[in-house]
């Protein structure tokens, strides 16, 4: 219970999901709650799959439901579950490794999938895909390729999900601003904030831009490059400036008065999503995941609207559809094929995804997405973030390869590099050459 | 200046300070229990401010006490005390045994072992973690409430420094005359030392039972079914910053976990302050 | 480590020959645990230390290397070091000295003395809950309580003494020093055993209240100022949970404790081996700091009898 207010978002989940985000790159929607039937009989005589995830309270009690669910169905089959909240779940993680007791089924997170991969701690899941125990045909190859890691299959995405802008019409109507749509461009951007700023006095944007290095990876790719090179042992571009302009962009907005300065953004983030000032009215814009128009909802704004981040130029793809989390089972495990029916029960059968209803972010199978928009069961921010992602189809490109080993170290310079730039101890130029070199040394030593 | 007499206005100057300063320390506590009166969707409105604005106190602690993951709150609440409750009276007890041994009694490599308590003190918690749990592992006793009293049970080292420190500021006479009259090394402990450092071992008490109640890191790692999730692990069961979480309910359960340790500390704060009959023996 | 000289045995002669069958006796529940509990684990991680271990592969030796790169290369070592000397200089003294104030205040007879004491205990308990850490960056952020009230003095400055890499390590030490409680608490028992007596009878001969505290309540308390020293040292140089809960080492690493970093290495960062020599190396410091304070006690440190 401890970090919880600062840890905001390092990686992303649902709080509600949308359905057929997807539908562009689906598969075919066989096998929906067809393998819930046989999945005890092979394994002759009763098993019991060890599963954690991480979670809230209603993640908790649904995912408890599953799994009941699914002893249900199938009465040889038993859980013991290890619910964790976000804090010290990856400690856990870690440490139950190292004793080989790791859980069969782990629902993992992108940013540490590389390094346990890595290690060999998770099994190849590819023959059971083949096998069609465990139907991958839903999931877009893209997103299944990010949870493929030297050719293995070791990660089943749950989820996906979208960088997404926030604006709160209200304050840029009180601003006298014209809402922007899709494909407005950076200096759209920072022109409203700066009218935002001088018209009313609040936060053109109310956000940070360096918790982690997500936006920034769009950012670096709409220059047509990747930020990590392919074999994750340096940035993947050398031109220093791609960096300068985006330091720059956020010292000119912090200077004005138009974002919050690491101080201020500090005292916003203590308090969490739900105070947001995009939520609470304090500020135009926020950037985040594509569900935060449904915390803003849950946290008593309805109004907020979602949209493709800024472009430099029209016609630029930069954008991905991102894991949200996955499921991965344990090298370890003795019963790697009970669980692979378990996932394929849990991605992409009727059953499940009705229990589920898109919590862990908008599902990656196209069959769960098609069930869940035909069901008319989704509520009414669920429904616009559908809209969203479909037409976000338009700016996406190839997903990325996961993050490498070594992320967390370089999210932290990162921030500290670009807060640097803002109390005015380094200029833009010199804050770049400065994460280049920290960064380049910390992929090198760790990849 | 024990027991001596103030005038009136020293007094009143004395109560109006501590009644300023009490409240900046207490302040957070307060904050928390208003928190859990809020309603979620105005929590953070006026973060700072103690007055709710929707006040939903009933249905937080409803929520709360419903539990986690299928599990009722009080089950969380049982497993706390019983490892909490097992752990202090070990502890307590076996760092009194090593206390008195290690400040009273002479024999060989007594100063070594001293040595070794102290050092434990020093050594990080987080690094040792993982060497606990694999040993726990081996002995068939990991995911056990068995497993969150060991580092305690059999005694700690500040505990055992805090009472040895006591018992050195204890005239020697006392023991010898004991001696004379018979008394054996066991016998003075029980009989002569318990009650004159009655302070010490109360004061430890408070300390442990705060300690193991409150201790997060060490079960979340031994520990991996929720039937035996102890509180500080639950609430954090609440948490997930990239949800919409229920900070009404996991406000109202801090406030009930956090009842147990004022009430202990209320029950047995008096006993460091009085009833010993210091005067006496010293002097 | 400590010589029975420096630390424990009893420096008083005595009659009769040596308790070594009652020691080991009464020690030897704490032996047991130790052993499993903390030798066992303690030769492993120093096992550790010298290997290159990520937790989720086997071990693999690698000698000195763990220290070498610690010693020689590694920037945010140096940084913890810093932060967590100047922790340990500043915020022990302050609290040390707040609560022995403080337990003097408390241990007269007035009225509602209980109710202070639970008081003051408070923040000991709440220690390091989301409450404290919401309520801290409320009082010391740039719209904060704190700037609210400079603001009524006239002075209108947007600064956040936490956002601030100058001051955070500031509002890292004042809450260490708000969390007085245990201190005095220890304290309070310790000025508990001053007998009634010497009070009494230097009154008689017209000592002031001040020249008691100096001649009576001072050298008598120095064993549990002894170990309060000790103890604040020895936790202060460990001190994690202020900066996870508030600061997250930031901004800027200016409240990069030592321990925070040796916690991230291992679990963020997945170096085991690398945090277990950061760990061993503060070891060595806080034995050291401790050792010379155990022989400092003979000439500050009055034991009876």
């Amino acid at each position: 219970m401890k970090k919880i207010f600062r840890r905001t978002f390092l990686n992303v989940m649902g709080a509600a999901g949308a359905a057929g985000a997807l539908a562009a790159c689906g598969g075919s929607s066989s096998g929906s709650g067809a393998a819930a039937g046989g999945a005890s009989a092979a394994a002759g005589g009763d098993v019991t799959i060890r599963i954690t995830w991480w979670g809230g309270q209603s993640r908790h009690e649904y995912t408890q439901q599953l799994l009941d669910k699914y002893t249900e169905l199938n009465p040889s089959v038993h859980f013991q579950a290890t619910p964790s909240g976000w804090d010290g779940y990856f400690e856990k993680l870690a440490t139950d490794t190292a004793t080989g007791g790791m859980a069969d089924i782990v629902q993992m997170d992108y940013m540490y999938i590389s390094t346990y991969a890595k290690n060999g701690s998770l099994a190849d899941l590819s023959s059971y895909s083949s096998d069609g125990t465990l139907d991958t045909s839903t999931i877009d190859e893209a997103l299944l390729g990010s949870g493929t890691i030297d050719g293995k299959l070791v990660g089943i995405p749950l989820a996906s999900t979208l960088l997404a802008f926030i604006y709160n019409p209200s304050v840029l109507e009180e601003a006298g601003v014209e809402p922007p749509r899709n494909g407005w461009t950076w200096d759209d951007f920072k022109s409203i904030c700066l009218t935002v700023k001088e018209t009313t006095g609040k936060y053109g944007f109310g956000g940070s831009a360096f918790i982690d290095t997500n936006l920034l990876n769009y950012w670096v790719r709409q220059y047509g490059v990747p930020l990590f090179a392919a074999d994750n042992k340096s940035l993947g571009f050398d031109d220093q400036q791609i960096l300068t302009d985006y330091f720059q962009l956020w010292k000119d907005l912090i200077d004005a008065g138009a974002a919050p300065n690491p101080d201020e953004y500090e005292q916003i983030a203590t308090l969490g999503n739900e105070a947001s000032p995009v939520i609470t009215g304090d500020a135009a814009f926020h950037q985040s995941w594509d569900n935060f128009a449904n915390i803003g909802a849950n946290a008593g704004n309805d109004t907020l609207e979602l949209l493709v981040p800024p472009v430099k130029e029209a016609g630029q793809a930069a954008l991905w559809y991102k894991p949200g989390m996955f499921f991965s089972v344990a090298e370890t495990s003795e019963i790697k094929e009970e669980c692979a029916r378990f996932i394929d029960w849990f991605v992409n059968s009727d059953e499940a995804n009705d229990i589920i209803m898109g919590e862990r972010g908008t599902p990656a199978s196209s069959s769960a997405r098609d069930y869940l928009v035909g069901s008319g069961k989704l509520r009414g921010k669920q429904a616009e973030m559908f809209n969203f992602a479909t037409e976000a189809a338009d700016y996406c490109g190839e997903t990325p390869a996961p993050d490498p080993t070594g992320i967390s170290e370089i999210n932290t310079y990162f921030k500290d590099i670009a807060y640097s730039v803002f109390y005015g101890q380094a200029t833009p130029a010199e804050a770049a050459a400065q994460f280049y070199e920290q960064a380049n040394s910390v992929l090198a030593a760790n990849n | 200046m024990v027991g001596q007499k103030s005038t009136k206005a020293q007094s009143v100057f004395f109560h109006i300070f501590s009644c300023l300063l009490g409240f900046i320390m207490v302040y957070p506590l307060l904050w928390l229990l208003m928190s859990s009166f809020k309603s979620n969707d105005t929590m953070f409105h006026n973060a700072w401010s103690l007055i709710p604005e929707k006040w939903a106190a009933v249905t937080n602690y409803l929520s709360g006490f419903e539990g986690v993951a299928g599990i009722p709150f009080w089950r969380f609440f049982a497993n706390s005390a019983i490892v909490t409750v097992v752990s202090v009276v070990g502890s307590i007890f076996c760092s009194l045994l090593a206390a008195y041994a290690l400040s009273r009694l002479k024999f060989k490599g007594s100063g070594f072992w001293f040595g070794c308590v102290v050092m434990t003190m020093m050594i990080p918690s987080q690094v040792m973690v993982v060497p606990q749990y694999i040993i726990l592992k081996h002995l068939g006793l990991s995911d056990t409430l068995v497993s969150m009293t060991l580092p305690w049970v059999f005694g700690h080292g500040f505990f055992i420094f805090l009472i040895a420190q006591y018992m050195r500021g204890i005239p020697r006479d006392l023991d010898e005359a004991a001696m004379l009259d018979g008394c054996s090394k066991a016998g003075i402990l029980f009989k002569i030392m318990i009650p004159i450092v009655k302070p010490a071992i109360v004061t430890a008490s408070i300390f442990a039972f705060y300690w193991i109640w409150q201790d997060f890191f060490q079960p979340l790692i031994f520990v991996s079914s929720p039937e035996n999730y102890t509180i500080p692990l639950a609430l954090n069961l609440y948490l997930d910053p990239n949800s919409y979480n229920n900070y009404g309910g996991l406000f109202a359960m801090s406030v009930v976990s956090l009842l147990p340790v004022i009430v202990v500390f209320i029950l047995f704060q008096k006993y460091i302050v009085e009833g010993i009959a210091t005067d006496g023996i010293k002097g | 480590m400590f010589t029975a000289k420096a630390a424990a045995a009893p420096r008083h002669k005595r009659r009769g020959g040596s308790d070594l069958r009652t020691g080991y006796l009464l020690l030897a529940p704490w032996l047991f645990g130790f052993v499993f509990m903390y030798l066992v684990p303690a030769v492993m991680s120093i096992y550790y230390s010298f290997t290159n271990y990520n937790l989720l592969s086997a071990p693999d030796w690698v000698g000195l290397d763990n220290y070498i790169q610690i010693f020689t290369q590694d920037q945010n070592f140096r940084q913890a070091m810093s932060v967590t000397f100047r922790y340990v200089f500043i915020m022990v003294p302050l609290r040390l000295a707040f609560a022995l104030f403080v337990a003097t205040l408390l241990n007269k007879k007035h009225m509602g003395m209980a109710f202070y004491r639970v008081l003051y205990y408070i923040p000991s308990i709440v220690g390091g809950s989301i409450a404290v850490s919401v309520v801290w960056k409320q009082i010391f952020g740039n719209k904060g309580v704190l700037m609210s009230l400079l603001e009524v003095f006239g002075i209108e400055q947007k600064f956040s003494l936490l956002g601030n890499p100058d001051t955070a390590l500031f509002v890292i030490i004042l809450m260490g020093v708000w969390q007085f409680g245990s201190c005095m608490l220890v304290f309070l028992s310790g000025l508990k055993q001053i007998p009634q007596s010497l009070y009494e009878s230097a009154s008689m001969d017209g000592a002031s209240r001040f020249t008691q505290f100096w001649k009576i309540t001072m050298p008598m308390l120095t064993p549990t100022i002894f170990f309060n020293l000790i103890q604040q040292i020895i936790n202060g140089f460990r001190v994690f949970t202020e900066s996870y809960v508030i600061t997250d080492g930031g901004p800027m690493n200016s409240t990069l404790t030592y321990v925070l970093y040796l916690y991230r290495s291992a679990f963020a960062n997945f170096h085991m081996g690398y945090s277990c020599a950061l760990a061993w190396i503060l070891v060595a410091i806080i034995g050291l700091a401790t050792l010379l304070l155990f022989k400092s006690q003979r000439a500050w440190v009055h034991y009876e009898g």
